[in-house]
């Protein structure tokens, strides 16, 4: 086998049971060379030894709700958790979610997260727990510091955070236990190797934005930080599985 | 994961910077990384001069190379402001490497690439044969990669990389029309927006012997783009001429 090849230059990864949070499925408007449809997508978590992955579904997020939790349910599997889209409106409750990922940004469903406007959703997932996926570009830090303080038992994973934001990122893990963030875009040098030196490895979850970027990015600073195995496994997977459980 | 082959990054720098907290940006901690991961030597460019005072930047810069001269390389950083003074930083620190390698970052100093106070700058490059690393952003109006092939036919014994091929993916396809029009305009790889599919679609089109790795060291995470450029599905030995020959022909060639 060659030397680039990924599996020689990965083979460590093979035992880490990696669950990917940050994964969409399915056609884009935008993006359509690069996604992926169910087979594809999961050809491509086989070669970097991504075992299950958090998806979501461009349709819901490109254009309607209802339309894209119908496609995301046909090709749910065992490998692909379901991470539903929402309006203050959706009625959640038929779809039993483990995960949702809301784009209330203004240009995509262009809602508020205020208890006002949506109230009812956000008692309904505090209340069970489900896994609340925001990218950071559709939440700004005052918001996101609202929603943590109004819903305390609400695991809220921040997507898509960039390697820029340490200095609001910090303060608000520090002040909320139910607060996370994935590994896709936290890339400075030796970003993640530092943050578990100082805040341990239990609030990052490994992401790898498929299927616009190559997982190669973000499990190549994992796979090279220098930290102990403990940690390593439980930004692979071992975090996300624990939430998903509770 | 580690390269195979040692790697000649095209592609750093030394210093902080100002929007987030630095880590492990010291010499010596990035030569841990650079062990780490098989990254024989790393041309810097200094932060201090890209961002502030280019003068005070490349004497660090220096210092650096006196200390290290077997891991580093130096980039003489230019500021097109005020005029004059870059032509007398490029005289300065000349001993840095001949060929000079010439940083220009059009993003920073806020001053657009093909100005006037540029123009001698460029002049010296081609007389010189210079390697000029310089900073590209998607449709920037200071340095977006559609303003190069322009430069790089009025200076055809300068080499010129586009640093960060534009970063976007709208910006790698720029930098791609870009390098198709000029050949003397090369694609450097580090940034922090990792697109599938785009290594693919540079090798493809501009050819493996004109792309350069570089790894954005201490700002960027060395291992995210070094994996991309393992993994992409391309020859090996494109992987290998993009990690290493491709730079050591830059340098030893003019």
């Amino acid at each position: 086998m060659s030397a680039y090849a990924t599996e020689t230059l990965f083979n460590e990864a093979a035992d880490w049971n990696l669950f990917d949070v940050n994964v969409r499925v399915g056609p884009s408007g935008i993006h359509g060379e690069l996604t992926l449809d169910t087979p594809e997508l999961l050809e491509e978590m086989d070669r970097f030894f991504i075992r299950e992955a958090v998806a979501s579904h461009w349709t819901a997020e490109e254009y309607d709700v209802p339309l894209g939790n119908a496609a995301l349910a046909e090709v749910a599997q065992a490998r692909l958790t379901p991470a539903w889209a929402a309006l203050p409106d959706t009625d959640l409750a038929p779809l039993k979610p483990k995960a949702v990922r809301l784009t209330p940004g203004g240009n995509q469903h262009n809602f508020s997260m205020a208890r006002w406007c949506s109230g009812p959703l956000f008692d309904y997932l505090d209340a069970h727990s489900v896994l609340t996926l925001i990218a950071r570009n559709d939440i700004d830090w005052s918001e996101l510091d609202r929603l943590l303080e109004s819903y305390p038992r609400l695991p809220v994973v921040l997507l898509d955070t960039g390697y820029r934001a340490d200095r609001y990122l910090f303060p608000l893990l520090e002040k909320h236990r139910n607060l996370y963030f994935d590994s896709a875009t936290y890339l400075a040098h030796r970003q993640l190797e530092a943050f578990v030196e100082t805040h341990g490895p239990d609030r990052v979850l490994f992401g790898t934005r498929l299927p616009l970027y190559t997982p190669a990015a973000s499990l190549g600073v994992l796979a090279t930080a220098r930290i102990r195995d403990d940690a390593r496994l439980a930004i692979a997977g071992g975090n996300l599985r624990r939430l998903l459980a509770d | 994961m580690r390269s195979p082959i040692p790697i000649l990054d095209s592609h750093g720098h030394l210093g902080t910077h100002v929007d987030f907290p630095s880590v492990k940006q010291s010499p010596d901690e990035m030569l841990a990384v650079m062990d780490h991961l098989n990254i024989e030597k790393l041309a810097v460019t200094s932060l201090l001069a890209c961002y502030n005072d280019a003068p005070h930047g490349n004497a660090q810069v220096d210092e650096l190379l006196r200390r290290h001269p077997d891991r580093f390389l130096g980039y003489i950083t230019v500021n097109p402001n005020p005029p004059g003074e870059g032509l007398h930083e490029l005289e300065r620190w000349k001993h840095f490497h001949s060929p000079p390698l010439i940083k220009f970052h059009p993003g920073l100093h806020k001053y657009p690439v093909t100005g006037p106070n540029y123009k001698p700058l460029w002049d010296y490059a081609n007389q010189t044969h210079a390697i000029v690393l310089v900073h590209t952003w998607d449709s920037d109006p200071n340095c977006g990669p559609l303003m190069f092939p322009a430069i790089a036919r009025q200076i055809p014994n300068a080499r010129i990389l586009l640093g960060h091929s534009g970063v976007t993916w709208r910006g790698y396809m720029q930098s791609i029309e870009a390098a198709e029009s000029a050949p003397n305009l090369f694609l450097e790889l580090c940034g922090s927006q990792n697109h599938r599919l785009i290594l693919e679609k540079c090798v493809d089109r501009v050819g493996a012997e004109r792309i350069l790795f570089g790894s954005d060291l201490p700002f960027l995470e060395a291992s995210m783009t070094l994996g991309r450029v393992l993994t992409a599905r391309i020859a090996d030995a494109a992987k290998e001429r993009i990690l290493r020959y491709n730079f050591l022909e830059l340098l030893e060639r003019y």
